[in-house]
């Protein structure tokens, strides 16, 4: 069996995993990422791409909107090339309490959340789909982040820095010697194959999983509660700024605007199962209701897709045991497992949100490095990430930019989220990738308006023109792409959206009869 | 200003269903005119008639198998007309394509046997009748084929069609040749109209010529023409010396325009009227008859009083049927009431997507003549009908024309009944 050796183990390729991958690497240390899908398609990859000013959590968790505050002013600095600089408003509809308004701005003075607030004309001359009910008007620096592009610009910079990322590769064992974790068995989930991973040091970035990762380093007691969210993208940018209800944070009550599209979000139920997807019909409508409130006319506009995400929320249920060990906020939770269950080489870090991943990947370095008895500083707050260093922010019109530069040189694969062929041919070429979804993640491809109507065909196409797979695998890649697609897009059904689902369907099952493949 | 326009009957929708319907009627000798929004279906399918494909398993004899299927499915358009009603619809539409603008383009086959052809991936499909462009490219053939693919056309890949043709036992192999369109990327209608161009054609043939084997017959994508397809199929096949055919792909269609413009000149020949770009907005009725369809044309609205309305509008693809947020279908023109709707708390669609989807089938409720159950004198054809599932089926354009003649003949034969009382 092939074997693997490293300082660190990062178990869980989201952007926590990923954070401290690149943290690890830039401080020297060897590393070995696994993640047992491709990378960002567990919870990073399912929310809805808000960069959090702070605001949200001012008034319900104080120390978790101080930290959104500062980490979002570093994730714009560091990770420039992934934000878009939207701003965010809150304000205060029909439906919401008047008086919670003072608290909201009381609340974000003491936790250095920048607010200002502003006439609720100009919100509305800002942002004029909004309810014109509002009654008050707070500006805060909301932005959104492109995950894949932040999650891949993480791990291609570990890699960079001689970082090992294997997506792709899920934990089978983890490696246990008395009170000693020394690494994990691995098993590439598209060949088979095992592989032994040696570490000095394990981390367990694995979110919601944090529990079945723990549990088979038979340590008991870290439970995740996982909270299932539904989001649903709708078609273009109903808002340009980022909107949320002026309220206790609740379902239905904020709008990001992300790329071309805008996504609203989110509810949140308890589940037992972090691969529980089920989209509940009753949820999609309540969420289309909350729209309406902020941005009447919400439900004729389109409905792309809706899918569901779960929020890690831990709860210490080891009994008797030195919890809470270490200086770990509310907002998430470091293990290190020498202190609380005795067991070294093995840190688990869960909770939190991606506005911190950053700061999370930041402690869990520090502990690890206390651990092995060799304190380096962190720099990821000062290094900024490839494609980030002159600092500018994404814009939405980057990409028509590009392609209007480039309009007689190259072909348009996806219409709706412009993508060129030549930038697909490149992106399959590194990323050493045959899989429609994982070319989907990484260049937005089918994420638009058509859902992939007319660039799956033509991408399915290119892959296998360029040898890059054979007929059975192109068969098979398309109509697992038709059949996943429909699974998010299905509940969300009416209006021209539907109308846009029956033009794929003619193409899919008339035109090319894909069902009928052998 | 609103103005005022008297005809026979008004058809609504310029898809294969009521260009049939329009021309059926205006050779019956009424005066028709063909109200539509947009261009319709035709430009973006794949120019066969499929009359049935799937029920589910392949059906390679229509004619033979169309009586138990109806049996099976008694809500179908097919079941509500009867099968024999088809295959006169087939024929006239094929001497309507012979005679068009396009000459020699011709159409073959019938409900005896269906063609078996390749799609653009290679998956092979069942259609009744298809251009003679097409039906050397029939999968019950061993001739080896090679697949020819144009980089400037992303939406044809001929490597990915030839793996999938020689999946279904037939040798075949794929080539590209490098054209110059004069840009990087082209569709299928500017390439369609470089090849009605002779030199064009030579030079292209220059390229190909040299990649083929000896034995060989030739795929391209459905391109080969929009003014003369029949001149420009038959100048490569003689250039070439072997049997050259279309693979229809991704819209917009050429061979799916060639049927609506032969159709549209069919309408225009009988005397027909076809005004594009004329958005119903309301109708006027006297009690259970609608009298008149207002639309709104360049720069101002019409009333088209009519004693027979056709309704050929197409289904939620075309915006003929829509569904709310809240979940309430309509029909959108007349407001007429659906069938096959599921029941509040019924699933609407399913997980699966190549399962059975409950909003497949919903339509506007017709009596068996095809007439609109609560009115007088509107008559539904095309995919306005309920019952269907035409795109798994592989039954959409049968489907379209067989009732929108059907339609034309009810509403002729009340006509003459209303004439000799």
């Amino acid at each position: 069996m092939e074997k693997l050796s490293a300082d660190v183990l990062v178990i869980g390729g989201g952007a926590t995993g990923a954070g401290v991958a690149w943290d690890a690497a830039l401080r020297g240390l060897d590393v070995v990422l696994v993640e047992r899908g491709d990378l960002a398609t567990g919870t990073s990859g399912r929310f809805h791409g808000l960069l959090h000013s702070g605001g949200r959590y001012a008034v319900k968790d104080p120390s978790a909107a101080h930290e959104c505050a500062r980490e979002n002013g570093v994730v714009r600095h560091v990770a420039a090339d992934c934000v878009e600089d939207t701003g965010g408003l809150f304000v205060a509809t029909p439906f919401d309490d008047p008086a919670y308004a003072d608290r909201f701005a009381e609340g974000c003075r003491k936790t250095g959340v920048p607010c200002e607030e502003i006439e609720p004309a100009r919100a509305l001359r800002e942002e004029p789909r909004l309810n014109p009910g509002i009654s008050r008007a707070f500006r805060v620096p909301d932005g959104s982040i492109e995950v894949w592009k932040l999650v891949w610009a993480l791990a291609r910079g570990a890699q960079d820095r001689g970082a090992r990322v294997l997506p792709y590769h899920e934990v089978v064992a983890v490696h246990r010697g008395g009170d000693q974790v020394h690494g994990a068995r691995v098993r590439n989930t598209r060949t088979g194959q095992e592989l032994d991973v040696e570490a000095a040091v394990t981390v367990s970035a694995s979110g919601a999983w944090a529990g079945q990762i723990a549990a088979m380093a038979g340590i008991e007691g870290v439970h995740v509660k996982p909270g299932r969210g539904i989001m649903i993208a709708m078609s273009h940018r109903l808002v340009n700024t980022v909107i949320n209800r002026c309220q206790l944070p609740t379902d239905g009550d904020i709008i990001v605007p992300i790329e071309t599209v805008c996504v609203i979000g989110t509810t949140d139920v308890g589940t037992d199962d972090p691969d529980d997807h089920t989209i509940i019909q009753a949820e999609v409508d309540a969420m289309l209701e909350d729209g309406e409130r902020l941005v009447p006319g919400f439900k004729q506009a389109r409905a792309l897709r809706v899918w569901t995400g779960v929020r890690p929320l831990f709860e210490d249920r080891k009994e008797n045991g030195a919890t809470d060990t270490r200086d770990v906020t509310r907002a998430h939770a470091l293990l290190d497992h020498r202190e609380r269950d005795g067991v070294t080489g093995f840190f688990t870090i869960t909770g939190g949100k991606l506005t911190t991943y950053r700061l999370m990947a930041e402690e869990t370095v520090d502990a690890v490095c206390l651990q092995l008895g060799d304190a380096r500083p962190c720099t990821t707050s000062a290094e900024p990430l490839a494609g980030s260093e002159n600092g500018e922010y994404h814009r939405v019109g980057d990409r028509l930019g590009r392609r209007e530069q480039r309009l007689l040189d190259d072909q348009l694969i996806c219409e709706c989220e412009l993508i060129p062929r030549k930038r697909i041919e490149e992106t399959i070429r590194w990323r050493g990738t045959t899989d429609l979804d994982d070319l989907r993640r990484l260049l937005r491809l089918g994420m638009g308006p058509c859902q992939g109507g007319f660039c799956i065909y033509r991408v399915a196409g290119i892959l296998h023109g360029l040898d890059g797979i054979d007929t059975p695998d192109a068969n098979a890649g398309l109509i697992d792409y038709v059949r996943e697609r429909w699974k998010g897009v299905w509940p969300v059904l009416y209006g021209d959206q539907l109308r846009q689902a029956r033009l794929d369907e003619w193409i899919y099952q008339g035109v090319l009869d894909v069902e009928h493949l052998q | 200003m609103t103005s005022s326009l008297h005809y026979d009957a008004v058809v609504v929708g310029v898809g294969v269903a009521g260009l049939t319907a329009a021309i059926r009627l205006a050779e019956g000798g009424a005066r028709v005119c063909v109200l539509a929004k947009g261009v319709g279906s035709t430009h973006l399918a794949p120019g066969t008639v499929d009359v049935l494909g799937y029920r589910p398993e392949r059906v390679e004899h229509p004619a033979a198998a169309l009586p138990e299927f109806v049996g099976a499915h008694p809500d179908h358009p097919y079941a509500l007309i009867g099968p024999d009603a088809i295959a006169p619809a087939l024929d006239r539409f094929a001497a309507l394509i012979e005679r068009g603008p396009q000459p020699g383009y011709r159409y073959t086959g019938g409900l005896d046997r269906n063609h078996l052809l390749p799609t653009a991936v290679g998956a092979i499909r069942p259609s009744a009748l298809v251009p003679e462009t097409m039906a050397a490219g029939d999968a019950r053939s061993s001739v080896p084929v090679c697949v020819v693919g144009m980089r400037v056309l992303r939406d044809f890949h001929a490597s990915l069609c030839a793996g999938n043709i020689r999946r279904a036992g037939i040798p075949a192999r794929a080539v590209e040749v490098e054209i110059d369109v004069g840009r990087v990327e082209a569709n299928s209608l500017g390439l369609a109209r470089r090849f009605d161009d002779e030199s064009f054609r030579a030079a292209f043939v220059g390229r190909l010529a040299l990649l083929l084997r000896p034995g060989e017959r030739v795929a391209l994508p459905a391109v080969l023409g929009l003014r003369d397809p029949h001149g420009a199929w038959s100048d490569l096949q003689r250039r070439l010396g072997r049997a050259v055919f279309e693979v229809p792909t991704l819209p917009p269609s050429a061979p799916g325009m060639r049927v609506y413009n032969a159709l549209v000149a069919a309408l225009r020949a009988a005397g027909g009227r076809l005004v594009l770009g004329a958005e119903v907005l309301d109708v006027e009725r006297e009690g259970d008859r609608v009298t008149g369809v207002r639309a709104h044309t360049s720069g101002h609205d019409t009333i088209y009083h009519a004693g027979w309305i056709v309704l050929a509008t197409g289904g939620f693809a075309s915006g003929g049927i829509e569904l709310g947020s809240d979940w309430a279908a309509s029909e959108t023109i007349l407001g007429l009431s659906l069938q096959g709707m599921p029941r509040p708390g019924e699933a609407r669609f399913t997980a699966d997507y190549f399962g059975h989807q409950p909003m497949a089938g919903v339509g506007v409720a017709v009596d068996s003549s095809l007439r609109a159950r609560e009115t007088e004198n509107v008559y539904v054809a095309g995919a306005a009908l309920p019952g269907a599932v035409p795109w798994r089926e592989g039954s959409g354009q049968g489907i379209a024309l067989a009732t929108g003649h059907f339609a034309a003949q009810a509403v002729l034969e009340r006509e003459g009944a209303a004439a000799t009382a």
